[in-house]
C-alpha cells in the first residue's frame, strides 16, 4: 500500500463451508468473481484501504477462513487479533444461516474479554429464486444479535463494497468514542506519520486507566 | 468576363438591359436607375482596379510557367520511359512466377502422389506385416504396423477406397481393423496379466506397446496399477515392522513419521525411475494421469500409516483430554508432557515430509506440463495448473494431514501453556543475577513450540502457533509480572509497613487463585528484590519479544526460500509477526509503570523529607554563619550521602538501562521538590552564595552518578540561583533579554521577580519597577 492511511483495522470472515467468503472477498478487494472456486485451506490474506472520511484513510487487513471443520483450530487463533468480523451465510442454504448463532456465541465467547464488530451477510442475493431464507428471518436476527444486516452478491457484485464500509464506519465510531484503543503497532509509514494499529477493546486496560492516578 | 457578370448579378443589375431602360419614363425611375448603372460602374471599375493590380503577379507567374515548360517535357518523357519499364518487368515477372507455381504445384502433386502411393503401400506392408508379427507374437512388430496405420491420413483411405483398386484395399483395411482391435485386446490383457504377475519386464514391455495403439490411458492405469502393487507391498510390511518390532529407544517416537517418510520416499524414487519411459513412450503431459493414480494408492497407504500412529500415540485421546482441559480453565486428568512432547515433534515432521512429497509431484508435473503444453492456448494450460492444484489439495493424504494439524495445534498450546506454568511455578533466583530462571525458561518454550510449528512446513500452523503464542505472553505470562508488580515495592516508614502486609495478603489471595504455592515472602529484603528481579524480567521479556520476532522473521523466509509458502504466505507472516512488536510495547509500558510506583513508593516518599530539611537551617545569613556553614556542611553533604544509600539499593540489583530510568525519575522529583523547596525559602546575598555552592556540589555529584548529563534537569535551578547571587535587583538586567545569550531563561518573568523577591535585602518596588 503507498498510499498513507491513519488507521488500520483487522477483519475476519466467519461462516460455514461454501457460504462464499472467498467469492465476497475477492470481489471486495480484486474486483473480480469466478463461478469456479475451491474452498480455502486454512487463512488467506487481502489488504484494501478504504476511505471513509475526506482525509481518513483506512486500511483494512482482511482474513478470509477456511470453513471446513479441520482448519478449525487455525482459524481460531485469528479471532483475537481481530476487531470486526462479517458473519457470512448463504442465502440458498438454510443450515448454515442456522449455524450462525453458533458462529457467534463461538467467536464472542473465545475473544472475551475483548469484543469484536460484526455484521451480518445474507450472501448469493442474485440466487433469489432458490432463495431459503427471508429478509425478515435475517433482520430478526441480526437485530437479536445487535448487529447490522446486509443481504450481497459477489456475482452481481452487489452491497459488496457497502457491506465493507458499513463494517468499517462502525469500527470508526466506536474508536472514536473511545470504546477501542489504539496502540502504536507499527512504524512502517514512510512519511513519518504513525500509524496506529486497531486492536479490539482490552476491559482490563480500560479499567487500569480510570484507576491510575497523577503521579507527578 | 464572367467575373464581370457575378458582379453584375451581385448587385442586381442583370434585370436592367437596354430595352428596360428605354420604357422609362418617370424622373425618379430614370434617376433610380441612373444612380444604380453608376453604382455598378464604379464597382466594375474598382474590379478593374483589382485585376490590374493583379497584373504583375500574374505576369510573374505565367514567365515562371514558361521557364518549367522544358523541364516538364523531360519529365513527361522520363514518366513514360518508367511506365515501360514496370510493365516490361511486370510481365517478365509474371511469365517466371508463373512457371515456378506451376512448377510447385507440380511437384506438390507429385509428392502427394508418391505419399499416396506410399501410405497405400504401407497398407498393404502393414496388412501383411500384422498377420506375419501377430503369428509370431512379435507385439512389438504388429503394434508398430498397426500405430503406422492409425497415423496414416483418413483422407487417403477414403480416396483410396473410391480408387481402382479398391476391392484390395477395402479387405486390406478390413484385415488391419480385425487386427488392430485384436491386438489392442491381447495386448491389454497382456499387461493386465504381467501386473498381475508382478512380471516388471513383460510390463515394461507391453506398456511400452500401448501407446502406438492410441491406448495411453489404459497403458498409464495398468502401469499405475503395477506400480501401486509393488508399493503397497512394500509399505504395508514397513508399517508391519514398525508395529510389531523392537525399534531401539532412539528412533521409537519416530517410528510413523519414518514409516511416513520411506512410503512417500519410495513413491518419489518410483516416479523419478519410471518418468523416462513414460516420457519416451507417451510423450509429455502424461505425469498428471499417471501421478493421480499413484496418489490414489499412496493415499491408501498414508491412511494405514496415519491411523496406526493415532491408535499407537492415543493421539485422539489426548486431544480430547487437551479440548476438556481448555473448557474448562483448570487441568482435570494430566497428560504426561513429555510424551505429548513426542508426539508434537512426530506429527510435525510427518506433515513435512508430507509436504516436501506434494511438492516434490507439483514440481514434476508443472515441468511436464510445461513441455507438452508449450504450444497449446492459454486456457488449456490454465486448466492443467487447476487439475494439479486440485489432485494436491483434495487428496487424502493432503486432508489426513490437514486433520492432523488441526488437532497438533491446540495439543501444542496445551504443551506450552502447561510448561509455562510450571517454568512460572518453578521461578527461582540466585543472589548476583538480574533476572529470574522463569524469563529464560519461558522463551526457550516459546522458541520451541513456534519453531516446531515451524518445521511442520505449513505456513498456516506455523502463523496459527505464532497467533497463540503472543497472545500467551501479552495476556497470561504479563498478568504474572503485573501480579509480582502490583505487590509494590516496600518502604521502611510505618505506613508502609501496614502496606506491606496488605501486599502479603493480595499476595496470598492471587497465589490461590492461581492454584499454586507461592512462597511467602518473609523479609522486606526478599520484597524489595522480588520486585527489582521483576521489573528486570519485565525489561528483558520486551526484549526477548523483539529478538524472537526477528528471529522468527529470518527462520520463516529461509523456509519460503524452500518454497514452503502459498501466495500470501508472506504477508501472513508479517501480520502475525507485527502482533508481537505489539506484545513487546505492552511490556515496556508494562516497565514504565512499574518503575513509576517504584520511584513513587521507594524514592520520592524517602528524598522528599531529605529536600526539605533545606529549610531547616537559614540562608539569611551573615558572615559568622557562612564561615560556620564551610566548616560544618548543615545539608547538601549529607543529602548526598543518602542518596548515595538510597540508590545502592538499586544500583547493583537493576539492570543498567532500568537504573538509568529510574535516576532520571529520581532527578525529575529532586529539581521539582527543591524548587519548591527553595521558593518557601528567604535568602541574604551570602544566602544565596551558600545556595549556589549547595546546588553545584549536588549537581557535580549527580553527574558522576548517570552516564547522561543532567545540567539540563537542574537548569532551572541553576538560574535561579544565579539570581538569588545578584548584587542588586538592576543587575539581573545584564542576563535579561538581548544580553541573555548563550544563556536560554527556563524561567517565566513572573517567576524571575518571585525569585528576586526571596532575596531580603531586595525591595519590592525595586522588583515592580524591572522592566522583562
Amino acid at each position: 500500500m503507498d498510499t498513507l492511511w491513519q488507521y488500520q483495522f483487522r477483519i475476519i470472515l466467519l461462516g460455514d463451508s461454501t457460504v462464499g467468503k472467498s467469492s465476497l472477498l475477492k470481489r471486495f478487494t480484486d474486483g473480480i468473481y469466478s463461478d469456479v472456486a475451491d474452498p480455502t485451506v486454512g487463512v488467506d490474506f487481502y489488504a484494501r484501504a478504504l476511505e471513509i472520511e475526506p482525509g481518513v484513510k483506512i486500511k483494512l487487513q482482511l482474513w478470509d477462513t477456511a470453513g471446513q471443520e479441520r482448519f478449525r483450530s487455525i482459524t481460531t487463533s485469528y479471532y483475537r487479533n481481530s476487531v470486526g468480523g462479517l458473519l457470512v451465510f448463504d442465502l440458498t442454504n438454510r443450515k448454515t444461516f442456522e449455524h450462525v448463532r453458533e458462529w457467534h456465541r463461538e467467536v464472542s465467547e473465545h475473544i472475551l474479554p475483548h469484543h469484536m464488530v460484526y455484521i451480518l451477510i445474507g450472501h448469493k442475493s442474485d440466487l433469489n429464486k432458490d432463495r431459503k431464507v427471508s429478509r425478515d428471518e435475517a433482520e430478526q436476527l441480526a437485530a437479536e444479535m445487535g448487529i447490522r444486516y446486509v443481504e450481497t452478491s459477489a456475482k452481481c457484485n452487489s452491497n459488496v463494497d457497502r457491506a465493507f464500509e458499513l463494517l468499517t464506519r462502525d469500527i470508526y465510531e466506536l474508536m472514536k468514542m473511545g470504546e477501542i484503543s489504539t496502540r502504536d503497532g507499527w512504524d512502517g509509514v514512510k512519511s513519518g506519520l504513525t500509524a496506529k494499529v486497531l486492536y479490539p477493546a482490552d476491559e482490563d486496560d480500560l479499567a487500569q486507566e480510570r484507576e491510575k492516578s497523577c503521579n507527578c | 468576363m464572367s467575373d464581370l457578370g457575378i458582379v453584375c448579378k451581385h448587385t442586381n443589375v442583370s434585370a436592367l438591359n437596354e430595352e428596360t431602360i428605354e420604357d422609362l419614363t418617370e424622373l425618379e425611375d430614370l434617376e433610380e436607375v441612373y444612380l444604380q448603372l453608376c453604382n455598378e460602374q464604379k464597382q466594375v471599375q474598382a474590379y478593374l482596379q483589382v485585376l490590374g493590380d493583379q497584373q504583375g503577379t500574374i505576369e510573374n507567374k505565367m514567365q515562371l510557367l514558361q521557364r518549367m515548360r522544358p523541364k516538364l517535357q523531360l519529365i513527361e518523357g522520363d514518366a513514360s520511359q518508367l511506365g515501360g519499364m514496370i510493365n516490361f518487368t511486370c510481365s517478365l515477372a509474371e511469365n517466371v512466377s508463373s512457371k515456378v507455381r506451376q512448377l510447385d504445384l507440380t511437384k506438390k502433386r507429385l509428392y502427394q502422389a508418391i505419399q499416396r502411393a506410399d501410405d497405400i503401400l504401407d497398407l498393404k506392408f502393414c496388412t501383411d506385416g500384422v498377420q506375419t508379427a501377430l503369428q509370431s507374437h512379435d507385439y512389438e512388430q504388429a503394434a508398430a504396423h498397426i500405430h503406422r496405420y492409425l497415423s496414416l491420413d483418413q483422407s487417403v483411405i477414403e480416396l483410396s477406397r473410391q480408387g481402382g483398386e479398391s476391392s484390395s484395399v477395402e479387405t486390406s483395411l478390413a484385415l488391419l481393423k480385425e487386427a488392430e482391435v485384436q491386438l489392442k485386446a491381447l495386448v491389454t490383457k497382456r499387461l493386465e496379466e504381467a501386473v498381475a504377475a508382478d512380471d516388471l519386464a513383460q510390463v515394461e514391455r507391453f506398456f511400452k506397446i500401448l501407446p502406438l495403439l492410441g491406448l495411453h490411458d489404459k497403458g498409464l492405469a495398468l502401469f499405475a496399477n503395477y506400480l501401486s502393487n509393488q508399493l503397497a507391498s512394500k509399505a504395508q510390511d514397513n508399517l508391519m515392522l514398525a508395529i510389531t518390532s523392537d525399534i531401539g529407544e532412539r528412533r521409537a517416537p519416530m517410528i510413523f513419521v519414518d514409516t511416513l517418510t520411506l512410503l512417500l520416499e519410495g513413491i518419489a524414487r518410483v516416479i523419478e525411475t519410471h518418468q523416462p519411459i513414460v516420457e519416451t513412450y507417451y510423450g509429455p503431459g502424461r505425469m498428471h494421469r499417471l501421478l493421480s493414480h499413484l496418489q490414489a494408492e499412496c493415499d491408501k497407504q498414508a491412511q494405514s500409516v496415519v491411523d496406526k500412529f493415532i491408535q499407537n500415540r492415543d493421539y485422539q485421546i489426548k486431544f480430547q483430554v487437551v479440548q476438556a482441559s481448555m473448557l474448562k480453565g483448570v487441568s482435570t486428568e494430566k497428560i504426561v508432557l513429555r510424551e505429548l512432547d513426542a508426539v508434537l515433534s512426530e506429527v510435525t515432521l510427518m506433515n513435512s515430509r508430507s509436504e516436501l512429497y506434494l511438492r516434490f509431484l507439483r514440481r514434476r508435473m508443472l515441468a511436464d506440463f510445461e513441455v507438452a503444453d508449450a504450444t497449446t492456448a492459454d486456457s488449456v494450460s490454465q486448466e492443467h495448473l487447476q487439475d494439479v492444484e486440485c489432485l494436491l489439495k483434495e487428496c487424502e493424504l493432503s486432508r489426513r494431514m490437514q486433520e492432523l494439524i488441526g488437532c497438533y495445534i491446540p495439543m501444542e498450546e496445551y504443551y506450552m501453556r502447561e510448561t509455562v506454568n510450571k517454568a512460572v511455578t518453578m521461578d527461582n533466583w540466585e543472589v548476583g543475577q538480574m533476572t529470574s530462571s522463569m524469563v529464560d525458561d519461558v522463551f526457550y518454550i516459546v522458541k520451541k513450540c513456534i519453531g516446531r510449528a515451524l518445521s511442520s512446513n505449513s505456513s498456516d500452523c506455523a502463523c496459527a502457533m505464532i497467533n497463540l503464542a503472543t497472545n500467551l505472553l501479552e495476556n497470561d505470562f504479563r498478568e504474572v509480572l503485573v501480579s509480582r508488580l502490583q505487590v509494590g515495592y516496600p518502604s521502611s516508614t510505618l505506613a508502609d509497613l501496614q502496606r506491606g502486609v496488605s501486599s502479603a495478603v493480595i499476595l496470598m489471595q492471587s497465589s490461590l487463585q492461581h492454584g499454586k504455592i507461592h512462597t511467602h515472602i518473609e523479609s522486606q529484603e526478599q520484597a524489595k528484590n522480588a520486585y527489582l528481579v521483576t521489573l528486570n524480567n519485565v525489561d528483558v521479556c520486551s526484549e526477548n519479544i523483539s529478538t524472537l520476532k526477528k528471529n522468527l522473521e529470518s527462520d520463516y523466509s529461509k523456509l519460503l526460500n524452500q518454497g514452503a509458502g502459498s501466495e500470501h504466505a508472506q504477508a501472513k507472516i508479517d501480520s502475525c509477526l507485527m502482533d508481537m512488536v505489539h506484545t513487546s510495547s505492552k511490556f515496556k509500558d508494562l516497565l514504565q509503570e512499574g518503575l513509576l510506583e517504584l520511584n513513587n513508593s521507594a524514592i520520592k516518599s524517602q528524598v522528599k523529607p531529605w529536600i526539605t530539611n533545606f529549610l531547616s537551617f537559614s540562608h539569611n545569613i551573615e558572615e559568622e554563619e557562612f564561615g560556620e556553614y564551610e566548616a560544618n556542611d548543615p545539608w547538601v553533604q549529607q543529602l548526598i550521602v543518602q542518596l548515595e544509600q538510597l540508590m545502592a539499593e538499586f544500583k547493583d540489583s537493576l539492570s543498567l538501562a532500568i537504573f538509568d530510568a529510574l535516576t532520571s525519575l529520581m532527578m525529575n522529583f529532586i529539581s521539582m521538590e527543591m524548587e519548591k523547596t527553595v521558593f518557601k525559602c528567604t535568602f541574604s546575598r551570602l544566602g544565596g552564595l551558600q545556595f549556589d555552592k549547595e546546588l553545584r556540589s549536588l549537581v557535580a555529584y549527580l553527574s558522576s552518578v548517570t552516564s547522561w548529563t543532567i545540567r539540563d534537569k537542574f537548569s532551572r535551578l541553576t538560574q535561579m540561583a544565579t539570581i538569588l547571587n545578584l548584587e542588586k535587583v538592576l543587575e539581573i538586567l545584564d542576563y535579561w533579554g538581548p544580553n541573555s545569550a548563550p544563556l536560554t531563561w527556563r524561567l517565566t518573568p513572573a517567576e524571575v521577580r518571585q525569585v528576586l523577591s526571596l532575596r531580603v535585602d531586595f525591595r519590592s518596588e525595586d522588583i515592580k519597577r524591572l522592566r522583562l
